[in-house]
Parts: structure tokens; sequence; C-alpha cells
């Protein structure tokens, strides 16, 4: 079955593709790097804040994690223009959603890892005459991050698969670039399995690297 | 002035009240022990020196400034009183020389080599010079309580106050720590220690507190303390751990 496969497309349309995966990389890393920062400020607020701001963070959380993804990128992109008169480039507003999106899980995760640094941690970094902000920065943070690492890399493997989810607002990812040479060579099939096993090759290598993080910490515990 | 006085503090939990009418003074260059069987509100209180804990009622003032008030700034009040955590808390994810930095440089604003430096010279002090590179991890609980001394002292404090620091060590690693605290002490370090290690008490101690369900029962010059006790509960007490 396989014979009648026409693989030569691939080496053809590698450069194209290339530009889809660069583009599905850089949005994997501004949601990952923009959702841990604005998730553990809204971990923050949930854990410390006054009732107000906690509940403002945990109705946004909770928002979040109750609509699919799917909608909240095709919402964003059909109503900015509404809003501000003018369109916003798709793969723009990809990043700002994905952003958005991904800070409440990454909320969920950092709120978990807040809490397993022991009283006794902050305590110490408050005796020391710290404040609550360097007691989080120095004290508390780093060692909720090394605790979670693993889970932090977990959800960042779903964000990367999930990426492919834009090429519902026409941005161009891997999967669209897939589309497009699929089309342009009328080799469709071969063009999505190739980038079927572009994804798994890079998330399988990733939960590897989860796997051996997990064996690690397991001995250091 | 006393360098810690405590006027009066009460404090509730809720309903539940875990310091009642508390009032004591600990001098200058002074080492008072407090003692008192499990609850009875020792470490709530010396928690409440450096406004780890709040309370409701009644006032602390530390060199002068009140800890309760609310123009105090806490962060510069704690970074001048020292302390030293039953389970150490040391910060495990730093070396030990970062451990003693990093007070000095975040929160005193020393420059890096210097407070380095000191950490160091700090190490020597407590016999752990080899350790500096290595992660607290890695050493033994009663060297674990030496760093722990040593960080406190890296930010050249006008008190320390600890709370059980060798009850969560094995037996033979007690008498290092307490022989830092001595030394401490011979100083002049105003010290407030909770601690049972009646021992200590006897070298170095000028007043013992007894505590019995959030008050303090007994608080006598040492050899009171020791020679005859008024109350019924802190005799029961002393019988009961020096038979241990
Ligand atoms: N966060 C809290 N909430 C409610 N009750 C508390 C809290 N912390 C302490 N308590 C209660 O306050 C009382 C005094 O506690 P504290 O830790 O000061 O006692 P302690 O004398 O240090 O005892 P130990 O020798 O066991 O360390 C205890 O009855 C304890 O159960
Ligand atoms: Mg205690």
């Amino acid at each position: 079955m396989l014979a009648g496969f026409d693989w030569s497309v691939i080496p053809a349309s590698l450069p194209f593709l290339g530009q889809g995966l660069l583009y599905s990389l850089q949005l994997t890393v501004v949601a990952m790097t923009g959702g841990v920062i604005f998730g553990t400020l809204l971990a923050l607020a949930r854990l410390s804040g006054g009732p107000v701001l906690a509940g403002a963070a945990a109705v946004y959380v909770n928002t979040m994690r109750s609509i699919p993804l799917l909608m909240v990128i095709l919402w964003f992109f059909l109503i900015i223009p509404l809003l501000t008169g003018k369109p916003m480039g798709a793969e723009r507003s990809a990043m700002i959603t994905f952003t958005a999106f991904e800070a409440a899980y990454y909320s969920e995760i950092m709120r978990a890892g807040i809490q397993s640094v022991s009283r006794g941690q902050v305590n110490a970094g408050y005796a020391l005459g710290m404040t609550y902000a360097q007691t989080m920065m120095h004290i508390v943070l780093p060692q909720a991050v090394r605790n979670m690492l693993p889970v932090l890399l977990t959800q960042t493997i779903v964000l990367f698969q999930d990426t492919s989810l834009v090429y519902a607002i026409g941005a161009k990812d891997l999967l669209k670039a897939a589309e497009i040479t699929g089309r342009n060579y009328n080799r469709p099939v071969e063009m999505y399995l190739f980038v079927a096993v572009i994804y798994f090759a890079i998330c399988f290598s990733l939960s590897l690297l989860v796997r051996r993080l997990n064996r690690k910490i397991a001995i250091v515990r | 002035m006393a360098m810690i006085e405590i006027r009066h503090v009460f404090k509730w939990y809720d309903k539940f009240q875990v310091l009642a009418d508390c009032s004591t003074q600990v001098e200058k260059g002074e080492v008072v022990v407090v003692c008192g069987p499990s609850g009875s509100g020792k470490s709530t209180l010396i928690k409440c020196v450096n406004a780890l804990e709040p309370f409701q009622q009644g006032e602390i003032v530390v060199d002068g400034v009140s800890v309760g008030a609310s123009a105090t700034n806490l962060p510069k009040l704690r970074a001048r009183v020292g302390m030293v955590f039953q389970h150490f808390e040391l910060f495990p994810h730093m070396s030990i020389v970062d451990n003693l930095t990093i007070g000095q440089v975040k929160v005193l604003g020393r420059p890096r080599e210097l407070a380095r430096e000191k950490g160091l010279n700090l190490l020597a002090r407590v016999g752990l010079s080899a350790q500096a590179e290595k992660f607290p991890g890695q050493l033994s609980g009663g060297q674990q309580q030496r760093v722990a001394i040593a960080r406190a002292l890296s930010m050249d404090p006008i008190c320390m106050l600890f709370d059980e620091p060798t009850s969560a060590l094995d037996p033979e690693m007690i008498n290092e720590v307490l022989d830092v605290m001595v030394e401490l002490a011979a100083e002049g370090m105003t010290m407030m220690v909770v601690t049972h290690e009646m021992g200590f008490a006897r070298k170095v101690a000028n007043r013992v507190i007894f505590m019995d369900g959030g008050r303090i029962v007994e608080d006598d010059a040492k050899d009171t303390f020791f020679g005859n006790p008024r109350s019924e509960r802190a005799q029961q007490f002393l019988a009961k751990i020096l038979h241990h």
C-alpha cells in the first residue's frame, strides 16, 4: 500500500514546513513563558490576595478551564476586530490567546507547587528580613518550580500539541504548512503523515525527559 | 530599656486562646530559657517576638520598636532579630555559602564579595568550612543547624531567638549545636531560647521561664528555678524531664 505514496514531495517542502514548525515552537515558548509568569501571578493572587483578588483570579482560572481552547481561539480572533476596528494577525492573536488560556492551567500547577513549600521555609525567609516579594522570588518559587518541573513539562507537551488548533484561524503553524504543501503538490496524505511523525518525535522525546526527571526526583526524595 | 519587652500579650486562634497575659523581658546580653509542656505556647510566644505570628492584645517591644504597631517596618525589624528553627529551614535549593549570603545581599544590600567573605568566616566559626559548596541535604542535622545559626549571625543580629534548636537532632549531634550556642552566650549575645536542654539552661541561662496553658507561670532567676520553683506544675515538669 505504501507503494502508492510519493515521498519525494517531502524534501521539496521542507523549508516551508520548517517555517511552520518554527512558528509552532515560538507559539509554544511564548505561551509557556507568558503562561507560567501570568499563571504564577494568578496562583499568588488566589493564595494570598484579599477575597476580591482571590475571587477574581479563581473566576478567571475556572472560566478558562471550562471552555474548549478552540472556542477561545476563535472568539478572540473574531472579537478583537469588532472591538478595535482593525484585524489582528492570526499569528499574534493566537499567541495572546494561548498565553491567556495556558495561564489558567499553569496557575493550578504553580498553586500546588507553592503549597508544596513548607510554612517553615516561608518563615525562614521572613525571619531574615525578606519582604513577601523577596521570600516568594528567592525562596518559594524556585522550590515550587523545581517540585513541579515534571508536571510543568507535561503541560507544555500538551500545549505544543494544542498549538495545531490555530490552523482554524489560518495561522501558519506546522499543521497549516503541511496542509498548504499537501494541497500544492496534491499529496495531502504524505504531508499529514510526515507532520504526524514530527509531532510524535518532539512530544515523545519530551515525555522521555519527563520520565527521567521523575525518576531523578524519586531518588532525591 | 530591655532588649525584648513582652507586656500583657494575649493571642487567640479563633476562639482558642494560645497566649494569656504573657509578660516578661530580656535584657541586653541576657540568656532566657523558655520551657514547658508541649502545646503550652512556647513557639507561639517566641514567634510573636519577630512577628511571625500576630497577637491580638498587649505589646512587644524589641530594641525600642513596637512589634505590633501598624507603622512598624516588619522586614527591617526582623532583619535585626536572628531566628533558629527546630527543623533548621536551610534553603535546600541553595549551596551552604549561598544560604549564608542571600540575606546579607538581598536584605542588607551588602556587596556579594563582602557577604561571601563574611559567610565563609562564620562557617569557619561553626567548624564547617569544608562544607561551603555543598547543599543542605548533604549535611547531617547537627551540621545543618550550625549553618542555620551562622545564617542568622550573618545579619549581625541584635538578639537571637531559638525555637527548640536541638529537639529534631539525634542525641549525638545535640552537643555540637549547644556548644555553638554556649559560645554565643559567652560573647554576650542576647538570647531567648525555647529548649528542654536543662544542662544548657544551667550553664548559660540568666533566667528560666516556665509556660503552661499559654501562661507564663514561672519566671525566675536560674538558681531559683532549679533550686526551688514555686509552682507545682513546674516542679512536676522538672522532675519529669530531669529523670529522663
Ligand atoms: N495555626 C494554628 N491554629 C490553631 N491552633 C494552633 C496553631 N498553631 C498552634 N496552635 C495551638 O496553639 C497551642 C500552642 O502551640 P505552640 O506551638 O506554641 O506550643 P509549644 O509550646 O511550642 O509546643 P511544642 O513543645 O509541641 O512545640 C497548641 O495547643 C497548638 O495546638
Ligand atoms: Mg514548639
